[in-house]
């Protein structure tokens, strides 16, 4: 049985067509690297397999259960880590993954526990009771990323979760989510890093303009499209190679008028 | 006391509610939301406390609304009139809670953060629409403690036990109604424009509290003239007083304390009671919603809506400040220090904050010039041809400015800088030259044509040669400040307590300064031909303290 399952999923902000058609079906245990230009829909996407919004065309459905009937069922057994390090950041990272956890139901003890060997493992224990507005963007990402993790999900997803992180903090994510998978966990993850999703997706689907554009393996992306990274892969089914090297030409001639 | 009041609400909130809201939950974030507005830095209060990590900026703010309690209890216990004194307190509930509404609660009525945290967590929505109720109802009820308590405490002793009873009725339905403005308020300004607007207009209310605060305690006393107002009051009740929600709820506290059921305390008593859980219910039934739904959208779209910042690039026409800086600015360098800040003189909020109020101080403090207390508002100013006092008006902006240039080194996005030291520039010095020359073109000239107009009217033409001289005397003395104090680039450092510490030596050293030119103008006085001819030194001075900025290598900038 497939965890996640999408059929015919259209979507629109008023007049502008986020998803056109998207349908899908992963199974569990597996890393899926979900990638694609700015505006793209690849937010929209999570946000509906989240039970975030509910207003959408077609059929979602999150370990067999409808996204717009059980929504809370469905939020209580996944994590989700946005993007934009979005949390409220007048409080300590303490308090904020006390009040996180609560929502989750949790047990005060067990969360205060989890919460500081977490902040440990992260490096930011001495910095556990220190309010956030004066954090660097990444360490408000492993807040992040502990807050979403720490009601020990069935499936991850995540919005660009390296955005910000330094290259040792990278490799440890890069880890941690690799374990999660050894663990039989699902992890659901859009980037722009491409080496990254290359290196750990077992799947990769690429989208543009509202549309699945390639979706398979790697390897199997590779051989289809006759490219040799993923990023070249990504700019000529999203953009074309061409029409970049064009542009950066005209660039440097006006520098040079 | 919030926490107080929470556990109160929260008591009477379990007892009606079901199964379906999740207890633990609610609880949670109401404390949470709690937590973040005891740390919320409050714009009214004084922004340098602010960079000090708050913890309990709320508590700051109501200990001052209970002073405030004070002076209006005063006026309680000393008016004998109870409607006159009752149309005070209500007045002054209706509209400090309106404004803090407006000005500091708006942050959480606008803030679509909620959306992104809460929202993916398994909270039903049911639990999550009433803990924001619940929210709302403690922060309503602790501000409605802290400004009414006192008041309502003379009034308990003024007019005995019954009126108070009645008192802190319609004190709850004078709050009901200031939450239906600034509802209607928002509702308004959401219809005709879009969020970015929304921050503006809001960052003028906070402008215009600021000033309110400060100045509204130097002005009323001089104003008031108790026995003429009371006169107006004790007169039969004219039909405007229908339109203003205090009048209804004093004329029904004057019917609980007399006994009066004429048909105008009827009237007024139907009024009372009815009109604020009517249009209460009107907002809940129409104007949350729409504007709920709003609020939705702003969280959501803001990522595609880019279509109206869009300008065409290929735009070659050039704005005033550009033109302006063509003709006055000698280097690119300086018309790029002039036009950045003119901009940002008009954009950025902490700026217009914290230097717009100041440009209402000079009313007040001219105000206050004219009519000193004592006198009859009359008698000053019949009086006020006659005396030297157009000195006053001519070096007034005087401390205004100074504080204006000084406010221009400082800015939250202060690591921007980096731009100015990487650049190509010989003499720094003329970033800084083109940032003064912005603001004595945009704030300077036109308030000195203000008071010039003003005084011209006073005194006539007999002032207009202490006029030119006192121009240029006063950009010397904006210089010299300039000059001896610390040089930092426009927009080129944070605002913080170690910098605040030179303040006090500088305001010594700046009133020196202003007292020894004006004593010296003052002399001048007596000698008809002296002050124009003074003129050209003074122009002249002018001239090369501008040399001497513009030149400053990087040597002497601060960073």
């Amino acid at each position: 049985m497939s965890i996640i399952k999408i059929e015919n999923l259209h979507k629109a902000y008023e007049q502008n067509q986020v998803l056109k058609n998207i349908n899908l079906e992963m199974a569990a245990g597996q890393i899926v690297g979900y990638i694609g230009p700015n505006g793209a829909g690849k937010s929209t996407t999570i946000k509906i397999l989240c039970g975030i919004t509910s207003e959408f065309d077609g059929e979602v459905w999150v370990m067999g259960m409808d996204v717009r009937k059980n929504a809370i069922e469905i939020k209580q057994k996944i994590g989700y880590i946005p993007e934009l390090a979005a949390l409220y950041e007048v409080l300590t990272p303490i308090e904020y993954l006390r009040f996180s956890g609560k929502l989750y139901n949790l047990d005060e003890g067990i969360i205060s526990k989890k919460t500081n060997e977490l902040l440990r493992l992260f490096e930011l224990n001495d910095k556990a009771n220190n309010r956030m507005t004066s954090f660097s963007k990444g360490m408000k990402q492993k807040v992040l990323l502990i807050s979403g993790l720490l009601h020990n999900p069935e499936i991850i997803f995540l919005d660009e979760p390296l955005s910000g992180l330094d290259a040792n903090a990278v490799i440890l994510v890069k880890e941690i989510l690799s374990q999660l998978k050894t663990a039989g966990k699902t992890i659901f993850y859009s980037s722009h890093i491409m080496d990254v999703v290359e290196k750990i997706s077992d799947r990769i689907i690429i989208i543009d303009k509202g549309e699945v554009k390639a979706d398979g393996s790697f390897e199997e992306l590779k051989t289809r499209a006759h490219e040799g990274s993923l990023e070249s892969i990504f700019t000529s089914l999203t953009g074309g190679s061409a029409q970049h090297q064009n542009t950066a030409n005209e660039f440097i001639n006006i520098l040079n008028s | 006391m919030d926490k107080l009041i929470m556990k109160f609400v929260l008591w009477i909130a379990k007892m009606f509610l079901k199964k379906d809201v999740n207890f633990q939950q609610l609880k949670i974030i109401i404390e949470t939301k709690l937590l973040m507005d005891r740390r919320r830095v409050r714009v009214n209060m004084k922004q340098q406390n602010a960079k000090k990590d708050p913890s309990n900026q709320i508590l700051m703010t109501m200990i001052v609304y209970g002073f405030m309690g004070l002076f209006i209890g005063v006026i309680v216990i000393g008016m004998p009139n109870i409607i006159m004194s009752m149309a005070i307190v209500h007045s002054y509930i209706l509209f400090m809670m309106a404004m803090t509404l407006i000005t500091d609660f708006s942050t959480v009525l606008l803030d679509t953060t909620d959306n992104q945290i809460i929202l993916p967590r398994p909270v039903a929505s049911k639990t999550f629409f009433i803990a924001r109720l619940i929210h709302i109802l403690v922060y309503l009820l602790q501000f409605t403690i802290a400004l009414s308590l006192i008041p309502l405490v003379c009034t308990f002793i003024a007019y005995g036990f019954f009126v108070g009873v009645a008192c802190i009725a319609t004190i709850f339905l004078t709050v009901m109604f200031s939450v239906f403005i600034t509802y209607l308020l928002y509702g308004l300004i959401l219809k005709v424009s879009s969020e970015e607007k929304i921050k503006d207009i809001i960052s003028w209310f906070q402008i215009i509290m600021t000033i309110v605060f400060a100045a509204g305690f130097q002005i009323l006393p001089r104003l008031i003239n108790f026995d003429a107002i009371e006169k107006k009051f004790t007169m039969a009740t004219s039909w405007y007083h229908y339109l203003l929600p205090p009048m209804w709820m004093a004329n029904a506290l004057e019917t609980v304390q007399k006994g009066i059921f004429d048909l105008p305390h009827l009237l007024m008593i139907v009024l009372a009671l009815f009109l604020p859980p009517f249009t209460f219910w009107i907002m809940i039934k129409f104007l949350a919603p729409n504007f709920a739904k709003k609020i939705a959208a702003m969280g959501n779209t803001n990522s595609n809506d880019n279509t109206t910042t869009i300008n065409n690039v290929s735009n070659t026409k050039n704005s005033t400040e550009e033109k302006i800086a063509a003709i006055i600015c000698k280097t690119r360098t300086e018309q790029a220090g002039f036009e950045l800040t003119w901009k940002m003189t008009s954009r950025d909020k902490t700026f217009k904050i914290q230097f717009y109020p100041s440009l209402a101080y000079l009313a007040v403090f001219a105000f206050i010039f004219v009519f000193k207390s004592g006198k009859g508002l009359a008698e000053s100013w019949q009086n006020l041809g006659n005396t030297n006092m157009f000195l006053w008006f001519v070096y007034l902006s005087n401390f205004t400015m100074a504080t204006g240039l000084a406010l221009v080194a400082f800015n939250d996005n202060f690591a921007a800088a980096w731009r100015y030291y990487t650049s190509p520039i010989n003499n720094p010095g003329n970033l800084i030259s083109g940032s003064i020359k912005t603001m004595l073109i945009k704030f300077y000239m036109p308030i000195f044509l203000i008071l010039f107009a003003f005084s011209f009217y006073v005194w006539g033409p007999k002032i207009i040669d202490d006029f030119i001289l006192g121009f240029f005397n006063n950009i010397i003395m904006l210089l010299v400040m300039s000059i001896l104090g610390k040089k930092y680039l426009p927009f080129s450092t944070q605002l913080n307590v170690k910098q605040q510490g030179g303040k006090f030596v500088k305001m010594i050293l700046q009133m020196l300064i202003i007292g020894v030119i004006v004593a010296l103008h003052y002399f001048t006085l007596k000698i008809w031909w002296l002050t124009i001819s003074l003129v050209p030194f003074s122009a002249a001075a002018c001239y090369f303290l501008f040399l001497k900025i513009q030149h400053y290598g990087w040597a002497v900038i601060e960073e």
